[in-house]
């Protein structure tokens, strides 16, 4: 009896020790999580000293009284509402990406329509999208894009630009891009900016200028070279970069390929003649890019080459031809410190077409043999002298036009410059304010040279999670 | 000639039987020079005298990624600004995140500073939190531990050799450790002002107080007004030093501001090769040094 007593008494002595130290436990805790919130007290008092113009976050409560009773009801629905599949840790990365300007030209806009450069370019109609920026004089919405990427799977990669225009929207680019292709290869399916020399690839937000060179301009069109199509590159195994890609691509650029065929007619006979599609795909390129560093400094230097149908028309008269545009690309950048740096890029490009004209003439249908060997240049100096700042010269020229009609060579201008200097302030990598002028000495109406100049004041503004930019 | 193309080609990619790794700081290619010495090839992708923030995406670096088997990087969002299109255009599938050719070496430190919202009205703030943790030397033994471990991984048949360097360089560590300890709490209590984060966590374990920083924001350069009311504070509390890191050396508003306060600007490796830091040994001595004076 006394035994079991003192047996009793030891463990509830020992059960009271282990409540004592269990008691000392949650002290302890309670201690810490006191501790904790301090930290984090002060870590907030903190913050607001930094921003005392952080604003209160909380609702004001409206006040209509079924208006509070709907906010409350909604409130307590959310609480209970359980997601068992949510999904958005799945969340693509999503960017937006704003571009303003203010233009001034010495053009009027009803002018610079017209203006056309002879036999190069000429104004398309406009879609939605990028087209062509700060068209007008005054503000310009340029565009407001909406970019997208995510690994699909293990296996393929997706990127979509989505430029919007203030009317409407396109989808610039859709594409996938293989993650785990054996032996330095990858493969791109959908809708793309090839890769056909140095500036084609960029977005205009990663242009260093407000618009796009001249060459870029007349050979691949105001949008660039942006096809639906199918590429490929391979990396080679070496201790320098040596890329080598082909791409299959529909040929629908505006400028320089086209497949679909037409039909024009005769303003007064009303006779019609047929030119059928060409075959798709139509456009056929490839590239070898490679790169060198030579201590601070990096040069890399691309060739590429582009053949493809084009079919054009124009009222009553049409072009069939066959298209090769070559590309020669070199940007060298010499990195003087963590910050500052200086850049030269230039690019050359020469278009090879050859086909037949179709127009009617005096009440007949005239073919006529046409040869248009074209070609220009951009070189541009770029510099960075300080985090925030950055200036830049550019000379762009048009030195070749020679255009053959039936074995004739047409009078054509071959002397089409334009230059720019530019200075942008970007506070941080996500904003940039560029102020750029220059003039434009490419532009003909009726034979005679306009040239247009202009000041453009451009911001550009990125929010959300936007990838970095290739070299 | 294309014969000799093959061949050239067939040489360079059997030639390189090492483990071949790129890594994106140069601590980080030190330790694995410690580690595996003349049996792994080694590239480093950010020069000591970049900003580590904005490293080059040279082109050269994407050949190098191709054939690596190993891409260890410091992790924690440092490398936003240039990792992803170099991976991106490596086409090399073993390097990818998620593979175990990737080591994100962040994973394996506890992060401070980590922010319970973010904004870009905040500057350039880090999710995860400060990402300059390898500059607490407590923290160096756990990242090569993780190191040598990928490596045995990728590479077993070498494994023993990179344990055994791997002890070797623990040891040396645990001992300089020791002295780095001594020497950095003889500063405590010193107060800096700091051009940026960088050293938080070295000063944070040896009670070092940063009283401000140049930057309003991180990532935003110092402006007039922030620099006016730092002044204030700094003189108020005392700061005896401007902390600026070595790729930012001769940054004029630094000087400006420590002439003001007629303080001195103490310029400090932030990585291994520069300003005498040969290793990532002397990395450590060379910033005690500069501090002590």
């Amino acid at each position: 009896m006394r035994n079991t007593l003192l047996i009793l008494g030891i463990f509830s002595l020992s059960f009271a020790q282990e409540n004592l130290q269990e008691l000392r436990r949650q002290l302890e805790e309670q201690r810490r999580l006191i501790r904790e919130l301090e930290k984090k007290i002060e870590t907030l008092e903190k913050s607001q000293q930094a921003k005392p113009e952080v604003k209160e976050t909380t609702r004001p409560s409206p006040a209509d009284r079924s208006l509070q009773l709907r906010s409350k009801f909604e409130d307590r629905l959310k609480a209970y509402q359980v997601s068992p599949f949510k999904q958005t840790a799945f969340l693509p990365d999503i960017s937006f990406i704003l571009d303003f300007s203010a233009v001034g030209r010495n053009r009027k806009d009803e002018e610079y329509k017209e203006l056309k450069i002879p036999r190069l370019w000429h104004r398309h109609d406009d879609e939605h999208g990028h087209g062509l920026l700060n068209e007008r004089r005054g503000f310009n919405l340029n565009y407001g894009e909406l970019y997208l990427y995510a690994p699909v799977d293990p296996y393929f990669d997706l990127y979509a630009t989505i430029p919007f225009s203030e009317d409407g929207a396109k989808v610039e680019e859709a594409y996938a891009v293989t993650r785990g292709l054996p032996g330095g290869f990858q493969l791109k399916v959908g809708k793309f900016r090839s890769s056909f020399g140095r500036l084609n690839a960029q977005h205009p937000h990663a242009w260093d200028f407000a618009h796009q060179p001249l060459p870029n301009k007349v050979f691949l069109g105001d949008d660039g070279l942006v096809e639906k199509g199918i590429g490929i590159n391979w990396l080679a195994p070496t201790p320098f970069y040596l890329l080598l890609g082909a791409e299959v691509l529909q040929g629908e650029n505006e400028q320089s390929f086209g497949y679909k065929g037409f039909e024009i007619e005769d303003p007064n006979t009303h006779n019609t003649f047929k030119v059928e599609d060409k075959p798709v795909p139509n456009l056929y390129l490839g590239y070898v890019k490679t790169s060198f560093d030579l201590g601070n400094l990096s040069l890399l230097a691309g060739l590429s080459y582009a053949q493809g149908k084009h079919r054009h028309a124009h009222d009553d008269h049409g072009l069939d031809a066959k298209t090769k545009l070559y590309g020669l690309d070199l940007t060298a950048r010499y990195q003087i410190d963590s910050v500052r740096y200086i850049a030269l890029q230039g690019e050359y490009m020469f278009r090879d077409q050859d086909g037949t004209e179709y127009e009617f003439e005096n009440g007949g249908l005239e073919q006529k043999g046409v040869n248009k060997k074209q070609s220009g240049f951009y070189a541009q100096l770029v510099g960075r002298f300080h985090k925030q700042w950055r200036a830049g010269l550019r000379y762009e020229l048009i030195n070749k036009n020679d255009v053959k009609v039936g074995g004739n060579k047409v009078s054509t201008p071959d002397n089409l410059p334009a230059y720019y200097a530019m200075i942008e302030y970007s506070p941080t990598e996500f904003s940039r304010i560029r102020l750029q002028v220059g003039e434009n000495r490419a532009f003909y109406e009726n034979g005679k040279r306009k040239p247009v100049k202009e000041v453009i004041l451009q911001f550009n503004f990125a929010i959300g999670a936007h990838g970095a930019h290739p070299f | 000639m294309l014969r000799v193309f093959a061949l050239l080609l067939l040489s360079l990619s059997f030639s390189l039987a090492q483990l071949r790794v790129v890594t994106t700081y140069p601590w980080i290619g030190d330790i694995f020079r410690e580690v595996g010495r003349d049996r792994i090839t080694l590239h480093v992708i950010a020069k000591p005298t970049e900003d580590f923030h904005f490293v080059v995406p040279r082109p050269t670096h994407i050949a190098k990624l191709r054939s690596a088997d190993l891409l260890v990087i410091n992790g924690a969002s440092l490398e936003i600004g240039f990792l992803p299109p170099l991976l991106q255009q490596s086409n090399n599938p073993k390097v990818q995140p998620g593979r175990q050719g990737f080591l994100d070496l962040s994973q394996f430190v506890e992060l401070i500073e980590k922010p319970e919202r973010v904004s870009r009205e905040m500057g350039d703030v880090h999710p995860e939190g400060n990402p300059h943790y390898f500059l607490d030397p407590h923290n160096i033994p756990s990242l090569a531990s993780a190191i040598v471990e990928r490596m045995c991984l990728l590479d077993s048949p070498n494994c023993t050799y990179y344990r055994s360097n791997f002890e070797d360089f623990q040891r040396r560590w645990k001992a300089r450790l020791k002295e780095w300890d001594a020497g950095f709490l003889q500063l405590k209590g010193l107060k800096v002002v700091q051009y940026h984060k960088t050293y938080d966590y070295l000063f944070r374990r040896y009670g070092i107080e940063t009283v401000g920083t140049l930057e309003p924001l991180p990532g935003i350069p110092p402006t007039p007004k922030h620099l006016e009311r730092l002044k204030k504070e700094a003189e108020n509390k005392g700061v005896k030093f401007i902390v600026l890191e070595a790729f930012r050396k001769g940054d004029r508003n630094s000087q400006n501001f420590a002439n003001q306060l007629g303080i001195k600007v103490v310029v400090l490796p932030q990585d291994v090769g520069i300003e005498n830091a040969r290793d990532i040994f002397s990395l450590f001595d060379e910033i005690l040094r500069r501090l002590s004076v």
